[in-house]
């Protein structure tokens, strides 16, 4: 009895000691992160896994000097050559492989953190915890960049051994990229609460608006088309990180890109600012309602 | 809610109201998931439009609705919430195992939560909101959609793990037992109006005895008439509530409505439970 007694006083004078907010959201945004590479989520370390194993093959292709960048800017484009190298890693001229699995690992990875606590209403304990709604999405934003990140890391392998002056660019290429995707990931993740559906949604969505905006610039003929696809968006603001000409591969070759740089980052700044409006007002009505 | 102003003290208060009453509404309010469009709201003593966040680390919170992850285990969930409360995880650990220890849960705390049953679930869901030791917890509607044995239990479960934890409690409900069992006072709201503030032992000191009759003619010279036989009647329900003194009232009552040229429908013994003073407050 003395010792049950004892426990009880124990359990009546507990009082937690807390930690601020910012470190709350790290630790859920760790949490997060630690859970997508767990054995659980078998897709995601296979996807990362796969993007690894696809830089290295092209890093030994590369090695042959046998080099796409050659057919695109002549021999004598130097210059180009060098600026040009990463983005192809990234972007088309054969090695779509790799974007292709970077949409897919974001889609996978940023589905279900959301949806998955709409779907089961968990959203309204985190909400009546000491954070706020903009800290909550950044605790959910975080594990997506990372695990996006750790896919892109691959494609980094090949500039921190042989070209170092253009790690930063890639570095902030594949932040950009990474936070890019998982915003959007996360919107789709928020607007429909089943984890497959919005992968799937998320994934047809990026590659399907690229498909339609080819087919009208092919019709129209004017660039400012290709806004309208988010893989294009992106790919366009990637060359102005590498300070390079935008360029994109239509049905019949490279086409350059001539869009001033106003309407890019005003676009950019369109969609990802309505993805965050979105997100936030799709949460409040949770918060206020069941 | 409208022109709602309140002053709730410590300890276990109900909040009693019919549906959509805006209970879960001011639970909200006051917990800053929803902002007020005029008026303030002061949580233990914090200005909840100047610390809508922090407010929060002395609060528990248990929503009505089904709200736990089925893929965690309860100890795996319970330890999450103590996390994203601010808890080290140590301490969350073990205070987890501690509160599944006054739930009486053994082995099943490390089975997943989608195999628990409604009663456990809701169990889980209360020990979450207990899990940092709040000051005060909100619960609403503890007992929404258990059957009557469970909800016997959640109840004794709340009692138990507020008072061992000395944690003040407001209660929204639509069911008048849970605020008898658990509550020490009582306020009843409708339409988003505030109708009642009352300590539940005076309301239960309320409960008396009366005679409840139903006449035919005009109530008023009834009224009138039991007045000048020394009886006080009371419109409430669907007629009159006379208070019941002996057996001789009744034939008072037989009297006055002859006296007052009143047909007298019904007439019958009853208590004035909780239930007619709530309706009585809602109606």
């Amino acid at each position: 009895m003395k010792e049950k007694a004892q426990v009880s006083e124990r359990f009546r004078e507990f009082k937690a000691e807390l930690t601020s907010r910012p470190s709350i959201v790290l630790g859920m945004g760790l949490r997060g992160f630690l859970r997508l590479l767990s054995l659980k989520n078998p897709w995601t370390i296979a996807l990362v896994a796969l993007i690894w194993l696809w830089t290295l093959g092209f890093y030994v292709l590369l090695s042959t000097g046998d080099y796409p960048c050659e057919n695109l800017f002549g021999d004598d484009s130097s210059e180009d050559f060098k600026r040009c190298q990463p983005l192809v890693y990234y972007n088309d001229l054969g090695l779509g492989g790799v974007r292709l699995f970077l949409v897919t690992l974001a889609a996978i990875s940023s589905s279900g953190l959301i949806a998955n606590d709409m779907t089961d209403k968990s959203i309204h304990l985190y909400l009546s915890r000491p954070i706020s709604r903009l800290d909550y999405l950044i605790a959910r934003f975080i594990p997506v960049v990372y695990i996006n990140q750790w896919g892109e890391a691959g494609l980094e392998f090949d500039w921190i051994k042989n070209h170092k002056w253009l790690l930063l660019d890639i570095l902030i290429l594949g932040s950009f990229y990474s936070a890019s995707y998982s915003i959007i990931g996360l919107t789709f993740s928020t607007a429909i609460n089943r984890e497959s559906w919005a992968a799937g949604a998320f994934f047809l969505f990026v590659y399907g608006s690229a498909i339609i905006v080819e087919i009208f610039y092919l019709m129209i003929g004017d660039d400012r088309v290709l806004l309208l696809s988010i893989i294009h968006l992106l790919d366009i603001i990637g060359f102005f990180i590498f300070d390079t000409q935008p360029f994109f591969t239509a049905a019949f070759g490279f086409e350059g890109i001539d869009i001033a740089d106003i309407e890019v980052f005003g676009v950019f700044i369109l969609i990802i600012g309505s993805c965050g409006i979105f997100v936030n007002w799709m949460i409040s009505q949770m918060e206020a309602n069941k | 809610m409208d022109d709602f102003t309140v002053d709730i003290p410590e300890g276990k208060i109900g909040i009693l109201g019919p549906n959509g009453a805006g209970k879960s509404t001011f639970v909200k309010i006051a917990l800053g998931l929803i902002r007020t469009t005029s008026g303030s709201v002061t949580v233990l003593g914090v200005d909840l439009d100047r610390n809508t966040i922090d407010i929060r680390r002395k609060i528990g919170y248990m929503p009505e609705h089904d709200c736990i992850p089925n893929s965690m285990t309860g100890v795996e969930f319970l330890i999450e919430m103590g996390l994203v409360t601010g808890m080290s995880l140590q301490s969350a650990t073990q205070r987890t195992h501690e509160i599944l220890g006054h739930l009486m849960m053994g082995e099943e705390k490390y089975r997943k939560i989608e195999e628990y049953s409604g009663g456990m679930r809701q169990k889980i869901k209360l020990a979450q909101g207990l899990i940092h030791g709040p000051d005060v917890i909100f619960l609403d509607e503890p007992t929404s959609g258990l059957d009557p044995k469970a909800r016997q239990e959640m109840l004794e479960t709340i009692n138990g793990l507020t008072e061992v934890s000395g944690t003040n409690v407001l209660l929204s409900t639509h069911i008048l037992q849970d605020v008898e069992t658990v509550c020490d006072h009582v306020i009843i709201i409708n339409n988003g109006k505030l109708q009642m503030q009352e300590n539940v032992k005076k309301l239960m000191q309320r409960q008396t005895d009366v005679i409840q009759v139903r006449i035919g003619g005009s109530t008023e010279d009834f009224v009138k008439q039991l007045k000048k036989s020394g009886i006080t009647a009371t419109s409430g329900g669907r007629g009159l509530h006379v208070p019941y003194v002996n057996d001789k009232t009744f034939e008072q009552i037989v009297d006055s409505a002859v006296k007052s040229n009143c047909q007298l429908y019904e007439m019958e013994r009853a208590t004035t439970t909780m239930d007619n003073i709530y309706l009585e407050v809602v109606d």
